[in-house]
This record gives structure tokens, sequence and C-alpha cells, in this order.
């Protein structure tokens, strides 16, 4: 048995299992079994040839297989425990089978014998024809399909035409109990065609694994093996392939000859360009910068030296006779300050020989390393700033309009400059003092003259009051205010109007210290009041309801300004220290009790309700103010200077400007604010009146948007623009011209 | 006429076609013209055709626009082939002949009415109305008005033996007028008003007619238009007690009276108002609009905004349907308001260099109307061409007022103080 045992284990050593399962694996064994089964002896062949059809024979007999193959096993369970690798065990099973089958045979021999030798010649036959893995089925029934023999109780009929008798069936309880018994039951596996159950090796389940993966079938196999270059490339001197060169390979294509044509004829056509090679620039400034060069820039810390002068013709060895000074020159060079005098003076030399050393040569060039060395030099940068996105964004005059832009209508009549112009409240009239002593009231839609009142002095203000039912026109000249009677209103407005304008001979009592400024007296010439003040008018202002007027004597000092109540015939000094000279006053659009005094470098703002109460000092910062106008929102003051400098306050803001305006050369004379419109405009000694759009927020976080918007020059040079007024309903301008012309700019 | 003689590619085929009556009728005949040929070359052209003894300017039409440049450009310019014969219309001239006498005032001359066919009506700043009958010879005088007068207008100028005229004034007042025209004296009458009209609180500026009506309307610098009665017997009982205690010192007695309806709605100066037909009333204004006003109800039924205070507006054109205006720039604007969606002007005019005063349609053209300015010209312009037609510069200062006299002469007023009148214009 022991010797047998070693014999099957040789055998086994190169006999694949023979499993129909199995029967994708190619194997060299198999081959090696082959040839080994040819060199053996006929006895061990037919012991190895009933080995191999034992196992066919085993389930050709009866159902013992299974428990013998199961007492077999045994072993190989506890094989397996130990973990051996799978060829070991093989070994062993083959062995453990081979042993028993053989056991088997030599029971049954009888029977198959010769039918087991016969498809074994056969199966060897077949073997040797093909190359092909394939290990021959063992079926005995043939290639028929089962479900012929589906009820029956054989299979099938084996070569002798004997049937061949169904294994009986476990029934379901018994391979409950196979499972729970053997642990290797899961192993088994039913072969329909044979009729019998296979038991897989442990190799033969590790392969299905594999192969169920996706990977290759045997372990052994490497997919990603490293590529081997069988064939030797570089010292092969025979060509691979004897047949001689091809004709072709020595007569020029025609196919390249053709698209050569192709594209010569698309170059002279000018189809194809060709990028012209960059030409080097051969010319360079010689003497320019090197800090601009390129190849010195590119070290960061290179700074070029200071430039020398270049030399000139005088320095030439042989000038011209013209460089050469004279001997007068030369000796008043001698009498000129050592500073003053030339460094170099020209000098002949008929040759290059006959030219001394220099005589400075070394000073000079020991001078030149000092400068170099001592001379800090500093890379400046300069700052590359479009001077464009610096000036602040302002909306486009278009979006601005309306604004008085052209003129189109002159008032003319005045022989004298005209000092002051004054609007009507509806904006049908103008009225305009001149310094020919003329007082006109002009229709505004027409240009046409209405009234003229001739007075001995010059004009200095004129003031329609503000309210629309009393045209009285104040007029301040001299030392004297008159009020006018301008009879443009209905009867009753007309009879108010003369009433209040009438001082018959009562004339009023006024305190002594009012008295001693003022003093109210009936007009002889127009049929008004006048009141003659002790020092010069410069200026008067209504308060927006049309009863108290606010006059300004520059020379009157701390008495200075006074406010007129017209309808009480009355006179009050101000209740404030005066600082200053004052050169206008306004009262506040719509807060009652506020005046603003304008002194020289100052606007001051007071309360005269609670006794003349400063509230606020703006500085302005200006040289002189000339003229000052209120926003008619009230909290917002533009201030002209006698500098052409406009400032803009913004009240709430603070005392200091929001904004200053630097646009006149010369005074301005005058400012003033649209009464709706978002406009002011300024007018100046320069013969011009600019004109802003100057919004101003009900919004407080909002600043005053300012954009100058137009210059109207339309005046003769000589005498300026004195005075510009807006029309108080369109945005019209009127500006009233040393020229003694008025003209009216529209929109 | 034989133009190919250089350039055969530039002529063109043309048929002169027109309605006028002979002896301005051409033969219709195509001709070959140079295609470079201005309105001066055309006129000359059909000239030579008619073989008139004076020769007589036209103006030419293609497809119903006026040919203002080069035939060869305006072709260009309207994209109509030079292949096919051009059919090309061709009518008189729209230019004054003839330049009558002025008629001499003493102040400026403020407004002038031309509707009436017999006279010319004026208002003067020294405050008097004057009639002429011819140029150069004044019938009446109508005097009374403490201010200058701003605006003339006849109301009944049909009557056979009287004709009723109103006056606005700067006085705040309007008054009416009964003319006798039956005497014609060569020495002027002075006439006094028969009616005042009292109740505006500001300069009247502008007044017009009810055209056969008695309504007269006006407006004024009080921002109101008022419409008043004109008739003599309903006002005299309803005033009689205020006249006796007014005007007690006038000899002749004068009616007072007082406005029928006020029109609100204008925030400023309505500076012009216009009564085209029975119930519609057009006002421009200060306030940079026009507007339409329904007599009826009183209610404004159009507002056209225009951006600039108006001084003048005019309703004329094809169907009586076109708004003109002009006032502070030198823009003569006309509006469709028949069309939808838009307040755009339809035209806008704009050769004059300064405030426009005054702008009248032509009565029974649909095309032409005048505009007067103050930079002393009056301008003719047709619909159908945007320059003028022909431009009348004998003022020598502001013309304050213009307009058509008997379809075919343009009086106007200015500040030269004279009436000037501008005659033989040929409108078909």
């Amino acid at each position: 048995m022991t010797k047998k045992k070693s014999e099957a284990a040789n055998e086994d050593q190169t006999k694949e299992p023979n499993r129909k399962i199995v029967s994708l694996v190619k194997s060299q064994k198999e081959e090696q079994k082959v040839s080994a089964k040819k060199a053996k002896s006929s006895k061990e062949e037919e012991e190895d040839l009933l080995l191999d059809s034992g196992i066919d024979s085993d389930y050709d007999g009866d159902s013992l297989s299974g428990s013998l193959n199961s007492d077999d096993f045994d072993a190989g369970i506890f094989d397996d425990s130990e973990e051996d690798d799978g060829s070991n065990r093989d070994t062993q099973d083959g062995d453990d089978e081979g042993e028993l089958v053989d056991s088997e045979n030599g029971e049954e021999e009888d029977g198959s014998d010769d039918d087991d030798e016969g498809s074994e010649q056969g199966e060897v036959a077949e073997e040797s024809d093909s190359s092909e893995d394939e290990v021959a089925p063992r079926n005995t029934v043939g290639d028929v399909p089962l479900e012929w023999y589906k009820d029956e109780k054989h299979i099938g009929y084996d070569i002798t035409g004997k049937k061949i008798t169904k294994k009986e069936k476990q029934d379901k309880l018994d391979s409950f109990l196979a499972t729970m018994d053997d642990s290797k039951n899961w192993r088994k596996v039913y072969d329909e065609y044979n009729d019998e159950e296979v038991e897989l090796t442990k190799e033969e389940s590790k392969l299905i694994r594999r192969m169920l993966k996706g990977e290759a079938p045997h372990a052994d196999f490497d997919p990603y093996a490293p590529y081997f270059d069988w064939f030797k490339w570089d010292d092969a001197i025979h060509p691979l392939s004897s047949a001689p060169e091809p004709k072709r390979r020595f007569i020029p294509s025609k196919w390249e000859a053709k698209k050569v044509v192709k594209l010569v004829r698309a170059i002279r056509k000018g189809l194809i360009k060709f990028d012209k090679p960059e030409e080097e620039p051969n010319v360079y400034l010689l003497w320019g910068d090197d800090s601009t060069s390129d190849q010195k820039s590119k070290h960061l810390t290179y700074i070029p030296p200071p430039k020398l002068k270049l030399p000139g013709h005088e320095e030439s060895y042989n000038p011209s006779l013209e460089y050469i000074p004279t001997e007068e020159e030369k000796a008043s060079y001698e009498l000129m300050y050592e500073e003053d005098r030339p460094k170099f003076i020209p000098k002949r030399f008929t040759s290059l020989r006959s030219i001394p050393a220099y005589e400075n040569a070394l000073k000079e060039s020991f001078d030149r390393c000092l400068d170099l060395y001592l001379c800090p030099r500093v890379r400046k940068k300069r700052i590359n700033i479009d001077p464009e996105s610096l000036k602040p964004k302002l909306p486009s005059r278009k979006d601005l309009r309306p604004y008085p832009n052209s003129c189109y209508l002159e008032y003319k009549g005045h022989t004298g400059p005209v000092t002051s112009i004054s609007t009507e409240l509806s904006g049908q009239w103008i009225a305009s003092g001149s310094t020919d002593g003329s007082v006109r009231i002009w229709e505004v839609e027409t240009g046409r003259c209405l009234k003229v009142w001739q007075f001995d002095e010059a004009v200095k203000c004129v003031a329609w009051n503000p309210l629309p039912d009393s045209p009285i026109l104040a007029v301040a000249m001299g030392i004297d205010l008159v009020f006018l009677n301008t009879e443009l209103g209905t009867e009753e407005e007309q009879q108010r109007i003369e009433e209040l304008l009438r001082l018959d001979n009562n004339l009023p009592e006024l305190d002594e210290a009012a008295a001693a400024i003022a003093k109210w007296l009936p007009d002889k010439k127009y049929g008004g009041i006048k009141i003659s003040h002790f020092k010069n008018l410069s200026y008067v202002d209504w308060h927006p309801r049309g009863d108290y007027i606010s006059a300004v004597m520059p020379g009157g000092e701390t008495r200075g300004v006074v406010i007129h109540q017209l309808s009480a015939h009355s006179t009050k000094r101000l209740p404030i220290k005066m600082r200053g000279l004052p050169v206008c006053t306004l009262f506040h659009p719509n807060r009652r009790g506020i005046f603003i005094i304008a002194t020289k470098k100052y606007v001051r703002v007071y309360n005269l309700h609670k006794n003349g109460e400063p509230i606020k000092k703006l500085e302005t910062g200006l040289r002189e103010i000339s003229s000052m106008a209120i926003h008619p929102g009230g909290d917002n003051l533009v201030v002209g200077s006698k500098e052409g400098k406009m400032c803009w306050f913004d009240m709430d803001l603070s005392s200091k400007p929001y904004k200053i305006l630097k646009n006149h050369p010369k005074d301005i004379t005058n400012v003033g604010f649209h009464r709706s419109y978002p406009l002011f405009a300024s007018c100046s000694e320069d013969s011009t009146a600019y004109v802003f759009h100057g919004k101003v927020y009900s919004d407080l976080n909002e600043n005053p948007l300012i954009v100058p918007l137009e210059i109207l020059s339309g005046h003769s040079s000589k005498g300026g623009v004195l005075d510009c007024k807006f029309h108080p309903r369109q945005p019209w301008l009127f500006t009233a011209g040393g020229d003694s012309v008025i003209k009216l700019y529209c929109h | 006429m034989e133009g190919e003689g250089e350039d055969a590619s530039k002529v063109i085929h043309v048929k002169f076609v027109t309605k006028l009556y002979p002896p301005f009728k051409a033969p219709v005949s195509s001709v070959v013209i140079p295609s470079n040929v201005t309105r001066l070359g055309l006129s000359s052209i059909v000239n030579s055709l008619l073989t008139l003894e004076k020769p007589e300017a036209f103006d030419f039409l293609i497809d119903g626009e006026l040919i203002r440049m080069s035939l060869e450009q305006f072709l260009l310019a309207k994209g109509i082939s030079a292949e096919q014969t051009l059919e090309i219309e061709y009518i008189r001239a729209v230019a004054p002949r003839k330049e009558e006498k002025p008629s001499l005032h003493d102040d400026w001359v403020s407004a002038v009415d031309g509707s009436s066919p017999r006279f010319i009506l004026t208002g003067c700043y020294d405050g008097l109305g004057r009639i002429w009958d011819s140029p150069g010879s004044c019938t009446h005088i109508l005097e009374g008005h403490t201010g200058a007068i701003s605006s003339v207008a006849f109301v009944n100028s049909q009557g056979a033996e009287s004709v009723t005229v109103a006056t606005a004034s700067k006085d705040r007042t309007l008054r009416l007028f009964k003319v006798d025209t039956s005497e014609s004296g060569d020495s002027t009458t002075r006439v006094r008003a028969y009616k005042i009209l009292r109740g505006h609180k500001a300069s009247v500026q502008s007044v017009v007619a009810e055209k056969h009506g008695t309504m007269v309307c006006s407006s004024s610098w009080d921002c109101t238009i008022n419409l008043w009665n004109t008739d003599e017997s309903e006002s005299e009982l309803s005033v009689s007690g205020k006249k006796r205690k007014g005007n007690n010192q006038a000899e002749e007695t004068q009616l007072e009276g007082e406005a029928e309806t006020t029109f609100v709605g204008h925030t400023q100066c309505v500076s012009s108002v216009v009564w085209p037909e029975h119930d519609v009333i057009y006002s421009s204004s200060w306030d940079h609009s026009v507007r339409r006003w329904d007599v009826p109800t009183g209610k404004d039924t159009l507002n056209l905004y225009c951006g600039k205070a108006l001084n003048t507006v005019g309703v004329g054109g094809e169907g009586s349907a076109l708004v003109a205006a002009g006032g502070s720039d030198p823009v003569l604007r006309v509006w469709d308001p028949r069309k939808p969606g838009t307040s755009a002007p339809v035209f806008q005019f704009s050769s004059h260099s300064s405030w426009i005063s005054t702008c009248k349609w032509h009565e029974s053209s649909w095309f032409h109307l005048l505009s007067a300015s103050y930079d002393g010209k009056i301008m003719l312009w047709d619909l159908r061409t945007a320059w003028p037609l022909s431009i009348i510069d004998t003022h020598k200062d502001k013309v304050l007022c213009a307009d058509w006299w008997k379809g075919d002469s343009v009086v106007s007023g200015g500040a030269d103080s004279n009436l000037r009148i501008s005659s033989r214009i040929s409108i078909s």
C-alpha cells in the first residue's frame, strides 16, 4: 500500500485532478502526464487508467462513495486546518482517492474494465490530437440533452448499450444533515452529466474565487509582468527583409511636388504670409538717458551715474575763430567774480601734437570719483498716475439741465455801469441801478424799460420787496435809502403802498442811538420815503416777510448795520457788538430772527430774538469777503471774496468751508442762489459769470453736490460783471455789466 | 436744358407738373436736365418753358417734399432713383414780392391782428390801439388804456357798419371798442371803450376772440385764463352800480364786465391763448407747458411739456390739429397731439437766433406758418421742409408781433415802432 501510495503520489505530482469544472485550466502537468503515461509500463498504465477512470467508475458505481469520501476526507479536513499549500494537499487527496478507487475498481473490475480502457484510449488519442488543455469529458451518456432522461431511472446508455442508472437523489433532509455533519459539504457540486457529486479542491475553489474577482485564473499569472523585448534591434547587420529597395524610393514624390506648387502659388498670391523676422533696431539713442535703457534697468539697484556735459565746438583743440575770446574778453573775465568766470576758455592749437597735457586732469578725475562715490544717488520713482483719475467724478452737464447758457436778451438804456439788479417775485420785472444815478424797471419778456427814476448820486444797491403784493423798490445811494413806489400793483395794493410810504409831516421819533444813525424823511422828488444815514450805504437786504430791511454802512464800524421797519417807520440799532467792517448781511430765509453778518474775514450768525446772541462764526479763510448768498433751504451759504475764491459753507457741518472754489482770476462781485432750481452763480470783475449746479440733499448724510456748469462771458471786458441775479421762476440768469448792459442768459 | 453736353450720366429726365393755372402751366413733356441744378436752375428752366414776360420764382416738390438743395443731393438724400422720369411739381415761391410802406407808431408795436381783410388792428406800448385800413393810413385810434397794450383782437369783424375790437393791456384790464367803419374820412377818429373788463390781478398778456361768437378769452401774468362776455346789454344790468362809482368822470358811460369763467391750472404767466374752435382753447405759458382747455367744463384736456418758457402758441395745419409754439429759445416746435404715446415735437424749426415772439398758422394752407423773433426776422415756414421758405428782414429791432393779412400778406410790428406789411405772398 505504501509503495502504491508513493507511486500514486508520483503520478499525482504530474496529474491535474480530473474535474469538469476545471476544464478552463491549462497546465503543463497534463502534457507531462500524457507523456508519462506513454512511458509507463502496462501494469502501471492499467493502474493508472483505472485510477484515471476510477472516479468515473466511482460514479458509475453506487452511493458508496459518499460515505467513503467522507471517511476519506477526514484527514483532509485536518490538513486544511493546518493550512497546507494547495499542491501538497492535492497530492494527498489524489493519493487517497487513487487508493480508494483502486480498491473499488478491484471490486468492480468485472464490469467496466474494457470500457474504461477503450474510453481511456480514445481520450489519449484526443489529447494527443489537440494541444487543448481540455480534459476529455468523462461523459458516458453522450452529448444528449439531459431532459430526455428527466423522468427515467437511468441517465443514458453506456457504450455497450446498457442503461446507466441514476444515483439515488438525496432528499433535502439528508443534504441538510450532510451540510450539518460535514463542514466540507459546501464544496460538493453535483455533476448532472455524470450523475455524481464532485468535491472541489481548495485550489479549485481559490481558482473560482479569482475568476469571480475578474483576475487571471492562475495564481502564478502576473498581468503586470515587465515587458521583455526579446528582439535585438541594434546589432542586426542584415536587413530583416532582403527585398531590394523599391523604385519609388529613388524618384521624387509627385504629391510632394504638387503640394509645393500649391504652396508656392499661395505665397505668390499672398495667401500665406510669413512672420517677418524681427529686425534688430540698428539705431539707438546715443546720448539717451541710461536709466531708461533696458539692459541696465534689469539690475534693480543699478543707478546710472550723472552724465557729464558733452563737449562742444569750443572744447575742440582747434575751434573756429569765433569761439576764441579776444584779449579784451579775456581781460573782462579777469574782472569777473570767481563764480561768474567761465570755467573753460577755448584755445587754439594747430595740431594735436602741440596740445599740452591737461593740467586739471588728475584733479578733475579725482573730483569725479568723489562725486560718484560720495554723492548719494537715489532712484526716484516717478509716480505714474493719470491726472484725469484724480479729478472727482462729476455728473455730466447734460444731466444737470436746465441751466442758463446762452444770452438772447439785453436790457440797454443805462449810461453808466449797472451796479445792482433785483428781480421781482413774479419774474415779470427787474429793477436795476446804475452809477449814472438812474434806477430802471425793465420788462423781462421784451427788454423794454418801463420806468426810470433819476437820482443825483450813483446807485449802490436796489432791492425789490420780497412780498408779491407790495411792489416797493428800496434803493441805496450815497447815505440815502429811498423806498420807491413802482405803481405795478393793483389798485388796492397801490392804496396800501401809498399809505405805507406816506410820512406827511409827523416824522417818526427814534430813540437817541438810532437817531444818530438814521433819519426818516419824505422823498420830495418821487414821493416815497428817504432814510438818511450818517455814513454811506453799500448794501440793503429785505427780510423775507418784507417789513424789515437791513442797511450796511461799511464806514459805520460798530454801528455799521441797522434795521429799519417799514410799517412802523422805525429804525433799530442792532444789539450786537460788531467786530470788523460789515460787508453784507442776510436774513435767514426760513428761521425767524436769525441774522447773518459778513465782515471782511468772518461770517457771524446771530439770533436777533435772543437779543443778538451769537450762534456761529464761520471762518472763511478768505482775505476779503465781497458778497454772500444763502441757499433757500437755509443751511448752506456761499461767500464770494475779492481774491476770486468762493466758499461753500454747510452751516450744519462745520465752521470751515465745505468747498472752496477758485475760479475767477479777479474779484468776485456777487454770488447768488436760485430760489427753486439747484443753481448758483458768481460774477466777477473779469467780465464773466460762472453758473454752478449746487444740489443740497434733504438726506443729511449726503454732502451737497457742486458741479461747475457754464462760464457766461458776454459782457465787454471793461468794468466786469457787477451783479448777477437769477430769475425767480425760470432757470435764467441776469447779469449786470460794467458796460451798462444787463444781459439775460436763458437755458 | 441741353445739359447732356459733358456728362451723359449726370442727367435726369423730369416732367414738370403743376396745379397752377395758366399762364403758369407748363407743357407736360419730359425734359432732360443736369442733375446738379439747384432751385434757381429749376426755376429758370420752368421760366424758359413758360416764356413769361416777367420772371417768376418757383418752389419745387418731389413726392410732397420741397427741394432745398441741389437736385442730385436731394435725390441722394431721399433715396430716389434718378433712372426713371421724375415728376416735379412746382408752385410759386412763397416769398413776399412787395414791401408796403411802413406805418409809424409812437412807440413799440406790441400787437397786431390781421384777421379782418379790411383792417389791420395794432396795439402799441403808448396804450393806444390803432386801426389801419391800408398801409400808412390810420382810421381809428382806440384810447383809454393806462398801460401798454399787449394784445389786440377783432371780436366781430364781419359787421357791415361797425366792428368790435378787444384790447388787452398791462394795466390789468381789457377794453372793448365798437368801431364805426362806415364813415371813411381822412381824419383819424378817436374811440373810447364801451366796456372795460376788470378781473385780472396782473398784466394781461393775450386776448383772443371766439370765432363767430361774442366771447373773448384773455390770459394774464396772474396765471389765469378768463372768459369774458362782450354783450352790451347783460353786463350793464349786472354791474351798473359799480360803473357809476368807478367811472363817473367819463363823459360817456362805460360798462364794466366781470369774467364769466376762469381757467386755473397754469403755474406761471400764461403768455398766449388761441381759440381755434368753439369749445377748445389752447394756451401757452412760462411754466413750459401748452394746455388745451375744454371750454364747457373748464378742464385742461391736454398738457404738452416743452422745457422752455413759451411766449406764443398757434393751432392750425392739417385738420387744425397741429400745435406750434415758440418761446425762450430760437426753436419753433410743432406738436401733433393726435399722435398717441409721445409728447415729442413732430417738427422743430431752428433757424432763428433769438426768442420767438409770435407764431401764426396760415388760415387756409395746411403747411404754412410764420414765426417772428427778437432777432428782427420773420420767417415763413413750410412743414415740408426744415428750411425757412423766406425770411422777412425789414425790422431793425425785435419783432414783437406778426400776423397774416388777407391770406397773402404778413403784417408785423416791432420794437422799431413800425408796422410793416410784406405783401403778395402766393400761397396756393
